[in-house]
């Protein structure tokens, strides 16, 4: 049970493509829609040109990257739900009632959903601030794609899409920031409102709606036409890189008014985290923002970045299931998520 | 430096327009800023732009169709999706402003697509002549039809 996408949720082996800044940018995140001149898009499409498009598409990247092609009608709640943590796919592709398929490459940071609300949406993920890398992976699979098959363009507009708040280049690139140093400081509203007007969205890290916890924010481009993609992506960076600096700058200003009040609220969280018998993943969130801190201005020494970001991945509710190889109700799922961390951060208790 | 208009708080905009006969200059807190509407508090998304726009309706909206869906300018305003590749040109006109007025652009100048082929046309054509062809088990068309996909990389058909 549930073996068909165990091995996606990361063990101490795997890292993802790593970029810059990591204590303050926890991953860079890009996505291109792209839907098929030949078949009818979204709203319009028939089970049976669903089908065909996920054999052709299928038939070609099979040919090109290595790596797993999962049915989303043949997969369990849970194992999506899991995909959804893994930020693999939409939330909108899970919910899809027709038939849909999502390419996952080998190493995991590249996946290929097919008949989202596009025909198709290649994403790849990243640690640190990595677009300009992360780009060329996906357009690399995109273009080879592209050679196989004719993509809906149009002069004008560009890449044609389902909705046309994606038309043109069809792509978005978002930045996830761990800013603490601001929210503390109250200077994350002025900073993050400078990002709106100058075209940037700020959310959540789970999209569209979601709720901002553990001072992690998401940063993406607003407009997708009227830009190449390069000068999107500079931009983004640049307009990132403003960021870590205030953000750096808030976190000296911290240590250096009130370094005792928070090595005591990172040691304490550190001290949750370790010895905690029951955890909702909630809680989690909020500690392990604590403890990033901690690691990136170098009070905490022994734990790395690479093991908080396999925390707040795996002690996400459904992949902790998938983790310990069962389904669990809610209380002993924050057994197991308590037990799994004390693993993972030594169980000093 | 305190702001010019409420002489009050510190002002935190410094906001400059250089007119043909004189330059304003202003320094303004946060407040009397978006008093003058200089400031933008809230912009709508993409998304809420596009809701608000699809409200603006007219009789002759049924009357544009897409030739190859059948999608009428009506049915793209109430779901706000495109049915095809060919709605985009069909509604042109229509949808030239809504563009604009999501993305303050209505002009692609990123990547191409390479020159198309119509490979992704002919491979769908082709299979659903092959499953026609099966259907009346006429299965020496079906096999050049194989054929034909396997010089378009296509295995499994």
């Amino acid at each position: 049970m549930l073996d068909n996408i165990r091995w996606l949720i990361p063990s101490k082996k795997d890292t993802l493509p790593c970029g810059e800044e990591r204590e303050i940018v926890v991953s860079s995140r890009i996505r291109v829609a792209r839907n098929l001149d030949a078949i009818p898009f979204d709203i319009k499409m028939k089970p049976t040109d669903a089908e065909h498009l996920i054999s052709v598409v299928r038939s070609v990247i099979e040919k090109k990257v290595d790596g797993k092609f999962l049915d989303l009608q043949a997969m369990k709640p849970l194992e999506k739900e899991s995909l959804l943590e893994c930020h693999l796919v939409s939330p909108g592709f899970v919910k899809k009632g027709k038939p849909a398929s999502v390419f996952i490459s080998k190493g995991g940071n590249i996946s290929v959903m097919i008949n989202e609300e596009d025909h198709l949406r290649f994403q790849g993920i990243g640690c640190g601030l990595n677009l300009v890398n992360l780009s060329s992976e996906v357009f690399n699979i995109e273009e080879f794609v592209g050679d196989n098959v004719d993509y809906a363009f149009n002069e004008n507009y560009g890449y044609l899409s389902s909705c046309p708040t994606n038309i043109g280049t069809g792509m978005r690139a978002s930045v996830f920031m761990h800013l603490p140093g601001l929210v503390f400081t109250n200077e994350v509203e002025k900073v993050l409102k400078g990002a709106l007007q100058i075209g940037m969205a700020v959310r959540g890290i789970y999209g569209e709606g979601s709720e901002i916890r553990g001072s992690l924010f998401q940063i993406s481009n607003q407009h997708t036409i009227g830009f190449k993609e390069e000068s999107l992506l500079e931009r983004i960076t640049k307009l990132s890189n403003m960021i870590i600096d205030i953000e750096k700058k808030a976190r000296d200003v911290i240590l250096n008014k009130a370094r005792n009040e928070f090595e005591d609220k990172i040691f304490r969280s550190l001290a949750i985290l370790r010895a905690a018998r029951t955890i909702s993943s909630g809680e989690v969130l909020n500690l392990l923002s604590a403890l990033r801190f901690g690691v990136g201005v170098g009070i905490i020494k022994d734990i790395t970045l690479d093991t908080l970001n396999e925390i707040m991945v795996v002690s996400r509710p459904a992949n902790i299931q998938l983790h310990s190889g069962e389904m669990l109700e809610e209380q002993e799922r924050d057994i197991k998520r308590a037990e799994y961390i004390r693993k993972r951060l030594g169980d000093k208790v | 430096m305190l702001c010019d208009d409420c002489k009050n708080k510190p002002a935190s905009i410094f906001f400059k327009e250089v007119l043909p006969d004189k330059t304003v200059e202003l320094h303004l807190c946060e407040e009397c800023a978006s008093k003058r509407g200089l400031l933008v508090t809230k912009k709508l998304s993409p998304v809420e732009i596009l809701h608000k726009l699809l409200k603006q309706q007219s009789a002759q909206d049924e009357r544009v169709i897409c030739p190859r869906c059948y999608m009428s300018l009506a049915e793209f305003k109430r779901v706000g999706r495109f049915g095809c590749s060919q709605c985009v040109a069909t509604f042109d006109e229509h949808i030239k402003s809504l563009i604009k007025q999501i993305h303050q652009s209505d002009r692609h100048v990123g990547r191409k697509s390479t020159p198309g082929t119509k490979k992704g046309l002919e491979v769908y054509k082709l299979r659903e002549e092959l499953k026609k062809a099966l259907e009346r088990e006429a299965y020496e068309d079906a096999a050049k039809i194989r054929d034909k996909l396997k010089g378009y990389g296509i295995e499994d058909a």
